[in-house]
């Protein structure tokens, strides 16, 4: 399928014309963009694949085009300066160590700080980072990686195959590293020289490159440096971590913020721009919203902010908005344990389960879900309504047609009608149910109970709990109905693996297991897609699993998918944050300039 | 005087144990987990386990406070369990000066406001500065500090753009960076002190006015001025004191809700932040610190009675 070629080229001669026509000539849906791999390995990228990720990420213009012009080279782009930047939501950067953050908002950090041997781009596809290319064995199994050669942590520290051996052997002992399970997958990893190492899988991973050896999200495999770990301390090595990637971390005091300064050594002479990075957590909106209008700091971080800032800072002339899909889905779970919700066996045909009592009161509510209205009051218009785990960032993998074909689709009054069949016309006799949540989630939960109640003349109580107390409750299968979701899911698995199969990590893991066979859903057609979709590395093939699975837990109820937020960069103005930096969910500073 | 600070320092330190042991018991009835806490979002909850046994966590209460008591008795708070494992003494020591900064600033703020206000209050009794005085002292007490602090920000960060927003800057770094990002906390934290400070000041003075010894002292025909500075205020300042004791101790325990609002981590912070993520050595390392500023800063104030009111023996 070839795009459609914009009419600017009448303004270009030949040459410019045929670069522009082979920037668009690709299948949209791809997600290499018709490129082959060793097309986007390495340091540098030829004119026409830089043209052609442009024109893919909808940022080529005329000027890219132009003799003499061209793609902007990294290093004519101004350098220097300072980049103040207020992390949003959080009283601190608890911790930068791989091993055990837990917080988007830390590897957001992280990111410019370490590496991986993998880094996905704006279109959530891998690059390699320390790895330069790599070759994969027929059977999936085996990996090998060629290192980038030449590079230092920031210590000085040569970087070699031993840092990956390191790394994996430190991350894979759940007494070190939180994320162990990330690799449960890899048997071995061996050196096969100074810069060249192999991963032998147990199985064969569709994910491995863009989860597991990610540099941000991946946290396993961020390259960790023995040397800096060894002298630091691993308490001083969370708060300064020492690794290769573009800035340093050369301050760092809980509560008081991180500075990141330019690592003049970088693998990528021409990254990163800006001298140095100070980032500041500012827990409230409002202080938040004024250090930014203050001009007190120059971009927002961290968790994305409070929505009903956003409509303030698009109407501020100095300052730029951006919102693109973030990886996540949020949900309202109903424990099928507990009455009026009791599915005893979610593997029966959907026609089947819709006979049920249970299930008719879970789609009921999965139907009388306005997420429309939900988002426009709860989220003041800024998210995406859902349907299923997977979300619009995946892009590729992303079904645009779930909403029109999901039993949850928004239908009022068959949802009134599939309560009465319950046993609750209009209503009534149904049982006050507790909706668990946090006291971040407070207003996303009175507005659930508002649209519940006037759809359907139920009633919900609103349980508002400290986070710990709400991941305890949820694990433990102790709610009606709980308010939460996932962040971070940059690849399928990370929406199907750890949350919709029978053995997913949140799935009522600490349930009490003599009294409930399952955590909050099992079905087995849909743990056995979603088994093949992570064996399956041809992205078509893989495709169609991950949707079918998909699928399956929307029409199943597994619960009822609310909505996919939006990442929501702010800055000023005078920040050029270029689109190739813009990865949702993360905020990368190595080709950031400021005026 | 010896034996009174010897025995209220032993005192204090029994009281210190009791509110440790409180705080350890009650922090492990509160209930939420702490590692499940920690792998939560991006973590793997099976680790949780794993990190549990790792701090002795999954050992009985019993065990785990004896472990604490010995700990403590040797000088060791711990580590922190969420995050980076930093040293909780580490951790209160980078709070400690921000907490400083602000209390003694705004102790020194509302100390200037509120010692002419409230004299001046009490000596034009029912005039229009005193009815001006009461009800300025009354929107300082009824204004509630995170407003006001939001209302400043908004005012004389955002607007007028002469202040810094949020944030804290040591004072190694200069001192008008240091003091330009605490002249608005220290207005939202002293104000309401100030007010209850004059209020106090009023009424003692009145009290002292009105007694026996001022009205000899005046028919003997002792200076006003004299009168009021040598005689009156200080028989005034002994409920007085006790009030700018208990403030003082408060602000140096941390003023959570001005500290989340200006970003500055002090120490009221620290003991939310720890509460949050279920950080046990945090939250008991905090506590005993807050634990100690206040019995020690009461034992000064008991001391400082001495000094004001020579009558006052403890021996």
């Amino acid at each position: 399928m070839t795009r459609k070629v914009p009419d600017t080229c009448d303004v270009l001669h030949q040459s410019a014309k045929d670069d522009l026509a082979h920037a668009y000539d690709y299948d949209p849906s791809d997600p290499l963009f018709g490129l082959h791999h060793h097309d986007l390995s390495g340091p540098k990228l030829q004119r026409r694949t830089v043209l052609r990720l442009l024109a893919a990420a909808g940022t080529l213009s005329a000027t890219h085009l132009l003799p003499g012009m061209g793609v902007r080279s990294a290093s004519a782009a101004k350098s220097g300066g300072h980049l103040r930047c207020a992390w949003a939501g959080t009283a601190e950067i608890v911790t930068l160590d791989p091993a055990r953050m837990n917080q988007v908002l830390q590897f957001q950090i992280t990111s410019n700080a370490l590496s991986g041997l993998t880094h996905i781009d704006a279109n959530l596809v891998a690059q390699g980072d320390l790895a330069t290319d790599w070759s994969v064995s027929p059977d999936g199994l085996e990996w090998i990686f060629n290192l980038r050669e030449g590079v230092k942590f920031h210590n000085g520290d040569p970087f070699t195959a031993d840092d990956v051996l390191f790394t994996y052997n430190r991350s894979k002992d759940p007494k070190e590293s939180i994320h162990s399970r990330v690799i449960g997958n890899v048997e071995q990893v061996s050196k096969l020289g100074d810069y060249k190492v192999k991963f032998l899988l147990k199985a064969p991973q569709a994910s491995f490159l863009v989860k597991t050896l990610e540099r941000a999200s991946g946290r396993a495999m961020t390259i960790v440096s023995r040397g800096a770990l060894e002298s630091m301390g691993k308490s001083q090595y969370g708060l300064t971590p020492v690794g290769t990637g573009p800035f340093r971390v050369t301050f760092h005091e809980l509560g008081q913020g991180v500075v990141l300064e330019r690592n003049e050594d970088y693998y990528d002479p021409d990254r990163p721009k800006l001298d140095k990075v100070t980032i500041t957590p500012i827990a409230d909106p409002e202080p938040l919203a004024a250090a930014l209008e203050a001009g007190d700091v120059d971009l927002i971080g961290g968790n994305t902010p409070a929505s009903e800032l956003v409509d303030r800072f698009e109407s501020n002339p100095d300052l730029v908005v951006n919102s693109v899909s973030d990886p996540g889905f949020q949900a309202v779970w109903m424990n099928p344990w507990r009455e009026p919700f009791q599915v005893s066996d979610f593997n029966k045909p959907v026609d089947q389960l819709q006979k049920e009592k249970g299930f008719k009161v879970r789609l009921a509510i999965a139907k009388a879900l306005d997420r429309q209205r939900f988002i426009d009051q709860a989220l003041f218009g800024r998210g995406f309504p859902a349907y299923g785990s997977i979300n619009p960032a995946m892009g590729f993998f992303f079904d645009k047609d779930l909403g029109k074909n999901s039993p949850q689709r928004y239908e009022p009054e068959v949802a009134k009608k599939l309560l009465a069949e319950a046993g609750y016309p209009d209503g009534k006799g149904f049982p006050t149910l507790r909706l668990l949540h946090n006291p971040a989630n407070r207003r996303r939960a009175q507005v659930i109970a508002g649209i519940l109640k006037r759809s359907l003349n139920i009633e919900l109580e609103l349980e508002t709990k400290d986070g710990p107390v709400v991941l305890q409750d949820y694990l433990q299968m102790n709610f009606d109905t709980a308010l939460l979701g996932s962040g971070g899911d940059f690849d399928p698995d990370d929406a199907i693996v750890d949350w919709m199969q029978t053995e997913s990590k949140f799935n009522g893991l600490k349930r009490d297991k003599s009294k409930m066979a399952f955590g909050y859903f099992s079905d087995r057609q849909a743990d056995k897609l979603i088994d093949q979709q992570r064996l399956e590395t041809d992205p078509a093939k893989r495709k169609t699993l991950v949707q079918e699975a998909n699928a399956i837990t929307s029409a199943k109820v597994a619960c009822a998918f609310l909505y996919h937020p939006m990442s929501i960069l702010v800055h000023r103005k005078k920040v050029d944050y270029p689109a190739e930096s813009r990865i949702p969910g993360l905020v990368e500073f190595d080709r950031v300039t400021i005026s | 005087m010896g034996k009174f600070l010897l025995r209220r320092s032993l005192g204090a330190i029994i009281v210190m144990w009791a509110v440790a042991t409180l705080v350890f018991f009650m922090l492990r009835a509160v209930p939420g987990d702490p590692m499940l806490a920690m792998v939560f979002d991006t973590g793997d909850p099976a680790a949780a386990d794993e990190m549990r046994r790792d701090f002795g966590l999954d050992q009985p209460v019993y065990v785990q406070y004896v472990k604490y008591f010995f700990q403590v008795m040797q000088g060791n708070l711990g580590t922190s369990i969420y995050g980076s494992r930093v040293p909780v003494s580490r951790i209160v020591a980078e709070a400690f000066p921000r907490t400083m900064s602000l209390a003694l600033l705004s102790f020194l703020l509302a100390v200037v406001i509120a010692v002419p206000a409230g004299l001046i209050s009490a000596l034009k009794k029912h005039s229009a500065i005193d009815h001006g005085v009461t009800v300025v002292a009354f929107i300082g007490l009824s204004m509630p500090d995170f407003w006001l602090a939001i209302l400043l920000i908004i005012v004389f960060a955002a607007q007028l753009q002469w202040l810094p927003a949020v944030g804290y800057v040591p004072l190694a770094q200069g001192f008008w960076p240091w003091f330009s990002h605490l002249i608005l906390p220290t207005i939202a934290i002293g104000t309401p002190f100030a007010a209850v400070i004059a209020r106090m000041i009023r009424s003692s003075m009145l009290e002292v006015l009105k007694s026996d010894f001022m009205r000899v002292s005046r028919s003997k025909g002792l200076l006003e001025k004299r009168l009021l500075i040598v005689h009156a205020f200080p028989n005034a300042l002994i409920p007085v004191v006790t009030v700018m004791g208990i403030a003082l101790a408060l602000l140096m325990a941390g003023t959570v809700v001005v500290e989340n609002v200006f970003a500055i981590k002090g120490l009221g912070r620290v003991l939310i932040q720890g509460i949050l993520n279920r950080d046990y050595p945090v939250v008991q390392g905090a506590i005993l610190v807050v634990s100690a500023i206040f019995v020690f800063s009461n034992l000064l104030v008991d001391a400082l009675y001495t000094v004001i009111d020579p009558r006052i023996r403890y021996d």
